[in-house]
This record gives C-alpha cells, structure tokens and sequence, in this order.
C-alpha cells in the first residue's frame, strides 16, 4: 500500500501526548496539554488515534470458565508435585512412622552392644599379640656374652687352680 | 503480603491463594508475549513453579506482583529468544498464508470490519515483533495490561524515565505501522 502521510502533531509534545493518553501526567501538566488541544488540531488528531488504535491492540482474548478452571487445577497439580519432589526423602518414612521410634531405639541399642564386642575382641587381640622377634644381630650379640662369660669362669678357675697351687708350694716349701 | 509471608513460612497451601489471584494475569502477559495459548499457559505455570520454589527469595521491597510479573517476563523473555528470530519469521509467514487465505474468502462477501480488524492485529503482532524487547515489554505491560509506569519500572529494574522513552517509542512504531487505518 502507499505510504500515507501522518498528521502532524507538535513532534516536541509527543511523549507528553502518549504519558497524557495512558493517564501518566502530572496534573499541571495535564491542564498545560488539554489546553493546547483545544487550539492544535494535530495534536487533537494524535490523541483520537491513540484512543481508536490501542484499545484493539490489548482486547484480551475471552477464554471459558472451563479453561481457567483446568489451569489452576493443573498449576495446582504441578506445584505439589515439585514439592513432592523437593521433599521425596521424607516420603520415605511415611510408611515407617508408628513404628519407627522403637525400631529406631532398638537399632541404636544393638549397635552399641555390637560396638562392644567388636571393641571387646579387639583388645583381647591386642594381649594375645605374639611377642616381638628378638634380631638376629642382638641374640648373636648375647651368645658371644655367654661365650665371654664362660671365658672368665675358666680364668677365674684356673685363678683358683693357680692360688692353690701357690699355697701348696707354700706348705711344702 | 500476609499470604507470602506465611508462604515463606513453609505453609505452602496458601500459595494456592496466590495461583487463583495472579493466574489469569500472569497467563494474559504470556499470552501477550507468545500470542499461543498453550506456550502461554506453560509459561505463566512455569513461574508459578519459580516463584514458589523462590519465595523465600523475595525481601519485599517491592510488591509480590512486580516480583511475580518479572518472574513471568523473564521467562518469556527468555523463551522468544530460545525459539530465535528464525522461528519467529517462519509461523508469521505461515500465519500470513492463513491470513491472506482467508480475507480472500471474507473478499467474497465484501471488505467488512473483521478483515480490517484481522489486518491491523497481523500489523501489529508484526511490529511487536520486530520492537526491541525493553520496547515491547514496557508498551505490554502498559497498554495490555494496565500497569502503572512505577511498578513496570519495577519489573523491568530500569526508571521510570526510562519507561517513558520506551512507551513512547513503541507508541510512535505501532501509530506509524497502522498509518492508513488511521
């Protein structure tokens, strides 16, 4: 289609004229503005228009009571199933709740008697440890003592030997 | 605020409350956004779900429903981009077949006012499309859906200044676009 010129309103009260027409305007404003609509035919035609084209633009379309019915039941429906969702964990004890507080006392009791046990065997096993292996270098370490010690019983013998040998000489001498 | 507060408190059976207060709202912006109802309902549900599982979230500095709207924005936001300008193009296209076949049949019993109306929305979804997002999202949120310039400010996180500029740019878009039917 051919482009069709606009009428020309006042370009500089053009904001001004859309605040004015969706009720956005100080009330001096307002009085400043219908007064110059009464004289500026421009401005009086943009104003008309405004009035016959916008309201089309936003007429809502009418849905069924039906519709809105459906929707909040199925917003309703969605909402408790994220919640559902959100909180799954507790549904898992739902089933459990009358008997779960002497289930619960009697779980705890029976682990603390197993801890017992355990703990018991344990230190048990900690008395019964095998003794610890002596090294090698050590129980040679004391054979060779042995040896020395037997070494200075023989010389401690043969001392003795030796002293009553000295004594015999004595007496005889 | 009191439903919220108790909603942060764990009582999660009163957000049902809060489902059948902004529900229509939240699917109209959907809507708006995606021009299809189904996408729109999964998205307005979609953030009933956030705004749920995030109420503890909100600090109440501003009002649940700007909290909410931008929950709702976001995610359609979020979905117009996922689907990408390539997706956009191709259903307008196969929405303009459609569109063309059927005036040609309304052509029969004369050039009569839904023709028109069904030109100008055509017209209309086309330059909302081809807005920028903040253009968009402001000129929605006011003319469609009748938020005040403060809480849309809120919504977008932006000023009111800058609503302004963006309303009044959109505005001058869609007037321009429908020049002759003005």
């Amino acid at each position: 289609m051919a482009a069709k010129k606009l009428e020309t309103m006042c370009k500089e009260l053009e904001e001004d004229l859309v605040l004015y027409y969706y009720g956005e305007i100080a009330d001096e404003e307002k009085r400043r503005l219908e007064q110059h609509l009464g004289d500026c035919g421009g401005c009086g035609r943009f104003i008309e228009d405004l009035h016959r084209l916008l309201p089309q633009m936003a007429l809502p379309e009418e849905l069924p009571q039906s519709f809105w019915d459906d929707y909040y039941r199925e917003t309703i429906a969605k909402l408790r199933h994220q919640r559902e969702q959100k909180f799954y964990w507790r549904n898992l004890f739902v089933p459990m709740r009358t008997w779960m507080i002497p289930a619960f006392g009697t779980a705890v009791i029976a682990a603390m008697a197993f801890g017992v046990v355990l703990s018991k065997g344990s230190l048990s096993s900690l008395y019964n440890q095998p003794q610890e292996r002596i090294p090698k270098e050590i129980v040679t370490d004391t054979e060779q003592l042995e040896f020395f010690r037997s070494l200075d019983m023989l010389e401690a013998l043969s001392g003795l030997e030796g002293l009553e040998t000295s004594k015999a000489d004595a007496h005889a001498a | 605020m009191e439903l919220v507060a108790l909603c942060q408190q764990g009582e999660g059976k009163f957000f049902e409350i809060l489902v059948r207060r902004y529900m229509e709202k939240a699917f109209r912006i959907a809507l708006d956004f995606t021009r299809d109802t189904e996408e729109a309902k999964d998205l307005s549900q979609e953030a009933f779900l956030r705004a749920f599982s995030r109420i503890k979230q909100f600090d109440g500095r501003s009002s649940f429903y700007t909290w909410f709207y931008r929950l709702v924005v976001n995610l359609c936001l979020d979905h117009t981009r996922r689907k990408g300008k390539v997706v956009w193009e191709r259903l307008e296209s196969e929405r303009d077949d459609e569109r063309e076949r059927k005036e040609l049949t309304d052509n029969t019993s004369g050039p009569d006012q839904e023709a028109i109306a069904g030109e100008t929305k055509r017209r209309v979804d086309k330059t909302l499309d081809a807005m920028p997002t903040k253009q968009r999202t402001a000129f929605i949120l006011r003319n469609h859906e009748g938020l005040p310039i403060a809480d849309i400010a809120k919504v977008m996180k932006t000023t009111e200044g800058t609503v302004r500029v963006y309303l009044h740019r959109a505005v001058a878009a869609l007037r321009q676009c429908l020049v002759e039917f003005v």
